[in-house]
């Protein structure tokens, strides 16, 4: 229960005013649920303006001292344990067919969800992947079935009953982007891509694009190893080097082209389908219009 | 007259004089006449090949301001430049001085961007340019030794290519180096030795990249050079091919002189080439090598892909199967050796002595400087698509990981797909496009034989239904034309034997009287009426001993219709 | 004093001789300046062998047609010479009364423009000016039919060629005096030898030594992460993957070094059926396999835990880790070697010894070394 998770002991000065404010208005207290809303702010690293920054967060603390310390106890336990109840409804009505009535999996159908961990909860769900719609190569990313406050109430029934990695807290993409990039071109580039494009793999598998992934899916794919993925837990990739990770891989999808556009980012094939089609296509247009007679 | 000391043609003007003086001592005005008044024919296809000339003087251009900045040595440096995501990575002075020139140079981007899709372009050109030569039979007799520079030039085009995207040292470069170093390993008892020929050494070393960067800005560009000379004086030397037509012969070249019209039209081609490579360079970014990160012999990135010319041969490495051939003595030929090696050495082999196989073949050792439609040489043709279709199902191998990836295919049923592919779809090519040339073929003569289908349908006393057709010329009393086929196209509408007056001129409104028009066509002998006296040429080529079947075109056959 | 006086300046007679001729003789300057400029152009033309045919007269002075003519092309002429400028104002401007054009990869604004700019109008000038031309080509210049007569080689030619050359060989007497030519023979063929001698400054001999069949790796060697940290059996989970390198100076650049260390899952140690002898490379539920594709050499390690493949990203070949990473797919032959690891006294991972089989790409006598 609430003994797995660490308490969401967010520190001041990296949580913005989106997190805490949104943690305020629903009060889940699930540590996810912080980290997410946190993380919408996308360009919350930004520190253009420090200053604003600073009066926000001046304000937000005022405002929570102001408000939480009422309710704030009573509702950490009592959100806590109804999460579950609320968690394992929803478990017996979309999961349990695959994953069994204890999280013992069913034979070839779904695998045990014991030890896997509310990260693996999130990740699957979160990304859509689960509940599946049928068996394939592997699973793809679909819009979420389930609200994100439905989501932190499966997390919380799997984690309290079957254990496992917990997701993080605070900035996801507090690291060093360089050593960020290095990590990723070792360990994660050789399926995903050099810029995190995915690729393909055996039997009509692939490594799917991060183009829509998330700070805290990524952090919960390492952590979890969803399906074909090898997992990187904590002691391998230090919860450091998978921020700094996440840092690269977000900074280069939100950075611009220097040389044009980007034709996918896919390298020499997408180059040569230009060469010939539009290279080659508008000489042959310009010849042709010169070889006609006026 | 006598007060002036100026001989009968003398210049008077200060331009003729400074040229009298230039004549006087270089003797320059002969040579330079025949120069420009030098005919080249006129057909758009004949223009393939400049674009590969004028390809390579961008790279020569763009490749000089390059090597101002690029630094090939492989020695380590920790970048500290402006592209903060690499700030503080270990790299080689080569991609850290590529880094440099792509962002800290003032329009470096652009210049770098331009020499690679110059680079696209030059390939590119050189085959679309060997294609038009081998459909039409420009490489017959006496071009043969021109047709075979012409594919050392593409060979040699290919290792300027694979020696200059190999030199930033990123992880794409790097992880194709490892390849060609496996694949020198490959060779049969020399491998080794070979590799530390090149390589200094065991791979990856210190030098390659120096060693490349000497043999891609000095002995290759030389030897290119030095052959693109050699390519267009005996183009100069033996005079373009022209196609069949009126009037044009095996003795004579018809079309434009140098100057002004020819000399405008490559001049104005050259700088459309030189703009479609600069807009390229600046408005489609091109090998990003900052987002490929420094080479690094433990990392890999899926989809990794040689530039589009090395395509095929990584697709023939996918297809071909692992075979091994283990030898006595505990020898072995790898089975890397055979789709790489092998089969660009027996492409390369096959192509540069197709025109002397083809002249075995046929026994055909005329000289020959009409040009071939592709349909009247079937066998030729088919051979022809053939072989594209093989080089194109490896091309599509060479990518397809990303193919799998981006519709969904399997990857172990893309290496299927392509493995059964390059053995079944070349065969098929050859025979659909034999059956498509007789068929135009056959098509020709139908119109020479019973004229242009009109459209007109008229209806016989007898009740039946026939379509009117336009004779091409005169027609025996069965009402079949006597033209033969002489390699020129046919006409097949009747807008292109003047059934109708060319389209008045202007956009918005008429610029151009109708009445002028009407005259003019008739003045210039356009229309059915005016072209009687100049139908026999209308097909003919001049040469007799060749193409068609003279016998064939014109025979009355028996009375049917 | 005229030239004639030096001695030695006299090259021979003043007088041309009697081979001298040709147009010159045939038109003198006087008949040449009476002519005017098309029919010269016609004659020198003529002499070259071209006759023109036909000549399309370009639109008449001061009609629609030339003047819509000239106005398409001053209108490419005119956008060439302003893209140019633009070019000119991009380029210099920059950093000047533009924003910065050096671009850092947080700003999407102008500095990502900047190329894009510099390719746009660089190539909408150089585009312009070929099209202004073209359209001046086409629309403003007359359009001559010319033909010129192609000379097959001549019999004369080759009769005389063939005579002068076979005459001067005679002269040298080579074909008689056999012993100048079989030392001028010799001769070239040692300076031929000579030159290229020097490319022996290449050849290597590259079985000093064994480079390819051995690699940093060595009895006692740990296994460290890419930073240099050591790793211990509990560092990763099952069904995960690391790229280890030798503990040595410059291990984690060598080119051949790189291994994957991986800890399987318990399904997977139930299938695990290693390679004759090898059964006890491993460690537990760990196994070590070099990194380095056997077909071609690129690193694979594109690992698939549940399926136990590891694909290489370049030509797809399969290894199955559970089967000794045998190859079960794709153009590679050779299974990916198995590096020998225990534990130290400390509890991290170190090597049993090298590989016991080169590692990388197949080579001609490899088997054999």
């Amino acid at each position: 229960m609430s003994t797995t998770n660490p308490t969401p002991d967010v520190p001041a000065e990296s949580g913005a005013t989106g997190g805490l404010l949104s943690r305020l208005r629903r009060s889940t207290g699930a540590p996810a649920d912080a980290a997410r809303a946190r993380r919408r702010s996308k360009h919350r690293r930004r520190m253009t303006n420090v200053a604003g920054l600073m009066a926000a967060l001046v304000l937000t603390g005022v405002g929570y001292s102001a408000v939480a310390p009422a309710n704030a106890a009573d509702d950490a336990i009592a959100s806590q344990s109804s999460a579950e109840e609320a968690g394992q409804a929803l478990y017996e009505r979309s999961c349990i067919s695959c994953h069994g009535s204890n999280l013992q999996g069913v034979a070839d159908r779904g695998p045990s969800l014991i030890g896997v961990g509310e990260a693996a909860v999130y990740f699957q769900v979160h990304t859509g992947r689960m509940p599946l719609v049928r068996q394939e190569a592997d699973a793809v990313r679909k819009p979420a079935v389930f609200s994100d406050a439905e989501i932190d109430q499966l997390m919380a029934y799997v984690q309290a009953n079957g254990g496992g990695p917990t997701l993080p807290s605070g900035d996801l993409r507090d690291g060093d982007v360089a050593a960020g990039g290095e990590l990723f071109r070792l360990n994660c580039a050789s399926c995903h891509n050099f810029v995190g494009q995915g690729g393909a793999l055996s039997s009509g598998k692939a490594a799917p694009s991060l183009e829509d992934a998330n700070d805290l899916e990524i952090y919960a794919a390492m952590l979890s190893g969803p399906e074909n993925m090898p997992v990187f837990g904590d002691n391998q990739l230090s919860p450091d080097e998978k921020r700094s990770i996440i840092d690269y891989v977000q900074t280069l999808k939100e950075q611009a082209d220097p040389g044009g556009l980007g034709i996918g980012r896919s390298g020499p094939v997408a180059e040569g389908l230009v060469i010939w089609l539009v290279g080659i296509g508008a000489l042959l247009f310009g010849i042709f219009w010169m070889g006609t007679k006026a | 007259m006598a007060t002036t000391a100026v001989a009968p043609g003398q210049p008077t003007t200060k331009i003729g004089k400074a040229a009298t003086e230039i004549d006087e001592r270089l003797i320059v005005a002969g040579p330079l006449r025949r120069s420009l008044n030098k005919v080249f024919p006129d057909h758009w296809s004949f223009l393939l090949g400049e674009i590969a000339l004028y390809s390579f003087v961008i790279l020569l251009l763009s490749g000089t301001y390059l090597t101002f900045f690029f630094d090939a040595s492989m020695s380590e440096t920790v970048y500290q430049g402006a592209y903060a995501p690499l700030r503080g990575v270990e790299m080689s002075q080569a991609y850290e001085s590529t880094l440099a020139l792509s962002f800290d140079v003032r329009g470096g981007l652009l210049i770098r961007q331009i020499h690679h899709w110059a680079a696209l372009l030059f390939v590119a050109s050189i085959v679309v340019h060997l294609v038009r030569i081998f459909f039409t039979g420009a490489f017959r007799k006496p071009r043969e030794t021109n047709w075979m520079i012409g594919v050392v030039l593409l060979v040699l085009a290919l290792l300027m290519g694979v020696t200059g995207y190999s030199m930033p040292d990123d992880l794409l470069s790097g992880t194709g180096l490892r390849i060609i170093s496996a694949i020198l390993l490959s060779i049969p008892v020399i491998g080794t030795w070979a590799h530390w020929a090149v390589f200094d050494g065991d791979y990856v070393g210190d030098a390659i990249i120096g060693r490349f960067y000497i043999v891609h800005v000095l002995i290759l560009p030389a030897i290119i050079l030095a052959l693109i000379v050699v390519h267009l004086l005996l183009l100069i030397k033996q005079k373009h091919t022209q196609f069949p037509g009126p009037g044009r012969t095996e003795h004579n070249v018809v079309g434009n002189r140098l100057f002004p019209a020819f000399a405008g039209k490559a001049t104005a081609l050259f700088f459309i080439v030189f703009g479609l490579c600069a807009a390229l360079g600046g408005l489609v970014q091109i090998n990003p090598i900052w987002l490929w990160g420094p080479y690094n012999p433990a990392q890999v990135s899926a989809g990794s892909q040689p530039d589009w010319y090395i395509g095929f041969l990584d697709g023939s490495t996918r297809l071909f199967p692992a075979w091994d051939i283990n030898l006595p003595g505990d020898y072995t030929i790898p089975a890397l050796f055979w789709p790489t090696v092998v089969v660009a050495g027996a492409m390369f082999t096959v192509l540069a002595l197709y025109p002397q196989l083809e002249r075995k073949l046929t026994g055909d050792t005329a000289s020959h400087h009409l040009l071939q439609r592709p349909r009247d040489v079937p066998v030729r043709t088919s051979v022809g698509v053939m072989a594209l279709t093989f080089y194109g199902v490896l091309w599509m191998s060479g990518g397809n990981d990303l193919i799998a990836d981006k519709f969904d295919i399997s990857l172990n049923a893309m290496t299927w797909v392509g493995r059964i592919g390059m053995i079944v779809v070349p065969p098929i090519a050859y025979m659909a496009t034999y059956r498509i040339c007789l068929g135009l073929q056959r098509h020709d003569r139908e119109v020479l034989e019973h004229g242009i289908e009109t459209g007109v349908i008229r209806r016989l006393p007898s009740g039946e239904f026939i379509e009117v057709h336009q004779p091409l010329g005169p027609v025996d009393e069965h009402g079949h034309g006597q033209l033969s086929y002489g390699g020129a196209p046919v006409p097949k509408k009747m807008n292109q034997v003047g059934g109708a007056r060319r389209a008045i001129k202007g956009f918005f409104k008429p610029i151009e009287q109708v009445s002028d028009v009407e005259l003019g066509s008739r003045r210039e002998q356009r229309g059915l009426a005016a072209a009687e006296a100049e139908r026999d040429q209308l097909t003919r080529s001049g040469r007799p001993s060749e193409g068609g079947r003279p016998s064939d075109g014109g025979r009355p056959q028996d009375p049917r219709d | 004093m005229s030239t004639g006086d030096h001695p030695g300046s006299h090259g021979g007679e003043e007088a041309q001789g009697p081979l001298y001729g040709g147009p010159d003789d045939d038109y003198t300057p006087a008949q040449l300046a009476g002519m005017d400029k098309e029919s010269l152009n016609r004659l020198g033309a003529r002499y070259d062998g071209v006759e023109v045919l036909h000549v399309d007269p370009p639109p008449a002075p001061g009609s629609g047609l030339e003047k819509q003519a000239e106005r398409q092309v001053s209108m490419a002429f005119g956008a060439a010479g302003l893209f140019a400028l633009l070019f000119a104002v991009v380029y210099v401007g920059s950093g000047w009364f533009l924003p910065d054009w050096q671009w850092a990869s947080t700003d999407n604004g102008w500095s990502a423009l900047y190329t894009p700019l510099l390719g746009l109008t660089m190539g909408g000038a150089l585009a312009f000016i070929g099209v202004g031309l073209v359209l001046f080509v086409k629309k403003l210049l007359p359009h001559e039919t010319a033909v010129q007569d192609k000379h097959d080689g001549s019999q004369f030619d080759r009769s005389t060629t063939a005579a002068t050359l076979m005459g001067g060989l005679d002269k040298t007497g080579f074909p008689r005096r056999k012993m100048i030519g079989r030392s001028l023979g010799f001769a070239g063929g040692a300076l031929g030898l000579m030159l290229v001698a020097p490319l022996g400054g290449f050849i290597k001999n590259p079985n000093t030594g064994n480079p390819l069949g051995t690699t940093p790796w060595a009895e006692g060697v740990r296994l460290v992460r890419d930073d240099g940290t050591p790793i211990r059996p509990g560092d990763q989970e099952p069904g995960s993957l690391e790229t280890v390198f030798p503990a040595v100076a410059g291990g984690n650049v060598a080119a051949d070094a790189a291994t994957m260390l991986i800890r399987l899952r318990p399904e997977q140690i139930r299938a695990l059926e290693p390679r004759k002898g090898q059964a006890d490379f491993g460690y537990g539920d760990y196994v070590a396999y070099s990194k380095i594709c056997t077909h071609a050499g690129c690193p694979v390690s594109l690992y698939e835990q549940e399926t136990s493949r590891i694909l290489c990203p370049c030509h797809q070949s399969q290894f199955d880790v559970t089967q000794g990473a045998k190859p079960v797919f794709g153009p590679a032959s050779r299974s990916l070697p198995e590096l020998p690891i225990t534990l130290d006294d400390e509890g991290y991972f170190v090597a049993r010894s090298d590989y016991i089989e080169a590692v990388g790409p197949t080579y001609w006598n490899r088997e054999r070394i």
